[in-house]
């Protein structure tokens, strides 16, 4: 569903995505595994098309990124950790904003809130206004929102920063049960053990580059690691690439 | 372009900022309440401070009493003046302890009944409304008791009052009646306009960019599949829309307020407050094709003001920043409205037309004066449209920008 080629990006001298090469199929959680400021949340964005992208090639349910990416972002849903919403509308307005921006009817609108009302237990979060939600809350309101026009394919960059341990948990298991065989996940973060948890295969990126990409089984096998932070230790430090810390001292 | 789409995120904003009991407030309630305010306020105010003023007894130094003729004594207290002898006239006006003071020199009654010249010294503050009001108390009991000497002097020597003035200037007002009616702060118009309509689209459009930007929602909004240009056209929309009606409103409440300060409390004003309302423009009366040439330029100047409102606050990273971009443009744009009262002074060549914002201010000026100049009226609506085609354009681009987007 997703196939990415020679993808690069760079702000200046930092290369935020060098050449990186993976695909995505149906019915998969695919990791995007590494430490913040490694270029995940801009890989994301160049597939969501809001980065243009400096070289290479990305196509996203079919569409390719450069070319079609009306299609493509009709094609998407993002969750990300900032948990964006407006504050002075209610949840139900939020849904019914971002579902005319997708083109839906009113009355899908309608039903297709019923649907994600009883999958996600939105309750009063419909009728409140998002500047008095928790961010359990404002999560719930922000994965409905992304699922509003059932797309194929969504990406979850950081989705459980700032949440609490049953936020948190809500948020993981519903990742866990979304892919389908015409559905893929892309997961997004820095948090190892999520990675462990909820991913078919994983690649490693750090510094721009993708330095592994495997089943999260694989990985720990490449690695002979009982976890997967092992495990991403073991991959950085045998990559040669220096770490940031060690480059800036 | 699709317009259900442009129209659904203005609604969006519409709805956002009609939630935001500060912008309601400083959008809609304060232009419409301000200006009946000022002109209510401000010429009962004064109006009841003059007439008080003149009306109590004031109290003056006066330095040799004695040497005051009786007859001055009696005009000057047929003004409401009470006497203080002292020593230092010019300390106690300076110190604050009289409004005013009067030296009367020695042998001031006999001078003048010799038929020569005598002088009185008059102390007073120049910027004290209260000490200059006191003053010209003074000043008038003089002017009456002079025309009186001169009257008898002339009298005296077989002469009539009537050599003083041969020629008898007859002054005649040519002024239209909407000149008239516009007062000498007629300007006051084209410059509420104009800040009303900064002022009114600044929150809806700090909000739609900068706040959208703070609180990560824009990047969930250009990841659907509304296209750049719906967006900046959408906010757009929606800043212009909070422009106009601030705008309007101020007018409204500038037209009412003089009606309702005529009709209602014309009383209370007397004259002085009546002519304080005269001069602020408080009779104003504007037929229907003024009417609208002034909302349909009103339109165009929120058209501009909206994109490059667009335009910049999309450059800031919070709501914060973006009132520090957009506070300077309040003080840009104040300074060709002081210039503004001054127009009468100048004349323009038609290329002053192309200048936005200072024409369009011009332009009202000359509408509301009653006058509708064709081709003023046809550059200023070319290039208010022109320039806010430009800012738009210019927003869009910075929609467009990566750094500007993702500006952290």
């Amino acid at each position: 569903m997703i196939e990415v080629s020679n993808l690069s990006k760079a702000f200046g001298k930092v290369k935020a995505a060098d050449k990186l090469n993976f695909s995505v199929q149906a019915g998969e959680i695919f990791g995007l595994l590494g430490p913040n400021g490694a270029g995940k949340t801009t890989t994301l964005r160049i597939l969501a098309t809001l980065l243009k992208a400096d070289a290479g090639s990305a196509t996203v349910n079919g569409f390719d990124i450069n070319k079609e990416s009306e299609q493509v972002r009709t094609s998407i849903g993002v969750v990300n950790g900032g948990m964006g919403l407006y504050d002075r509308l209610s949840g139900s307005e939020v849904l019914y904003y971002f579902g005319k921006l997708y083109g839906m009817k009113r009355q899908a609108i309608e039903k297709r809130i019923l649907e994600l009302d009883e999958l996600l237990k939105l309750g009063d979060t419909l009728t409140r206004r998002c500047g008095s939600f928790s961010s359990g809350m404002k999560q719930k309101i922000v994965i409905a929102r992304a699922l509003l026009h059932d797309p194929s394919i969504i990406f979850f960059d950081e989705a459980t920063s700032g949440l609490d341990v049953m936020a948190r948990r809500a948020v993981l298991d519903f990742v866990k049960n979304y892919p389908s065989e015409d559905r893929a996940v892309i997961y997004s973060t820095h948090v190892m053990g999520e990675v462990e948890e909820l991913c078919d295969r994983a690649a490693i990126i750090y510094q721009g580059k993708i330095i592994a990409q495997d089943s999260t089984r694989a990985l720990l096998g490449k690695a002979q690691a009982s976890n997967l932070e092992q495990a991403f230790f073991t991959i950085v430090e045998s990559s040669g690439l220096v770490p940031a810390v060690e480059a800036s001292a | 372009m699709r317009p259900e789409m442009i129209l659904h995120i203005t609604r969006k904003e519409i709805l956002s900022t009609l939630r935001d009991r500060r912008a309601i407030i400083s959008n809609l309630l304060i232009p419409f309440l301000i200006l009946p305010l000022v002109m209510l306020g401000l010429p009962v105010f004064l109006g009841g401070l003059f007439e008080r003023e003149s009306q109590t007894i004031s109290e003056i130094a006066v330095v040799s009493l004695v040497n005051l003729p009786a007859d001055l004594r009696q005009q000057l207290e047929a003004q409401n003046l009470a006497f203080s002898e002292v020593t230092d006239p010019f300390s106690v006006v300076e110190s604050g302890d009289y409004q005013a003071a009067i030296a009367i020199e020695a042998g001031f009654a006999e001078a003048l009944e010799s038929g020569g010249k005598a002088t009185l010294t008059l102390y007073s503050k120049r910027g004290n409304l209260r000490s200059e009001l006191i003053a010209s108390k003074v000043e008038n009991a003089v002017r009456d008791y002079q025309q009186t000497i001169v009257a008898e002097r002339l009298k005296a020597a077989g002469l009539d009052v009537a050599v003083l003035t041969p020629i008898e200037l007859s002054a005649v007002d040519a002024s239209s009646a909407a000149e008239r009616a516009s007062g000498s702060f007629g300007w006051l118009i084209p410059f509420f306009i104009v800040i009303w309509t900064l002022a009114g689209g600044q929150m809806t459009a700090i909000d739609a960019t900068a706040g959208e930007k703070e609180r990560g929602t824009l990047e969930v909004l250009l990841v659907s599949p509304v296209r750049r240009i719906e967006a900046v056209m959408g906010k757009f929309l929606a800043t212009m829309l909070f422009g106009l009606t601030a705008a309007l409103m101020a007018i409204l409440g500038y037209v009412l307020g003089g009606t309702v300060m005529r009709r209602f409390f014309g009383a209370q004003l007397g004259d002085e407050g009546s002519e304080i309302v005269t001069l602020l423009g408080g009779s104003l009366s504007i037929d229907l094709i003024s009417i609208l040439l002034l909302i349909i330029s009103s339109l165009l100047l929120a058209a501009l003001i909206a994109a490059l409102l667009i335009g910049i606050t999309m450059f800031a990273r919070s709501f914060r920043e973006a009132q520090t971009y957009v506070a300077p443009l309040s003080f840009i744009l104040i300074i060709p409205i002081v210039g503004l009262q001054f127009a009468d002074f100048f004349s323009f060549s038609s290329l002053i037309y192309l200048i936005p914002i200072l024409n369009t201010m011009l332009l009202m000026d000359e509408i509301v004066k009653g006058s509708i100049p064709l081709v003023p009226l046809l550059l200023t609506w070319g290039s208010s449209l022109g320039f806010a085609a430009i800012f738009l354009d210019f927003a869009y681009r910075s929609f467009k920008r990566e750094d500007v987007l993702f500006r952290t």
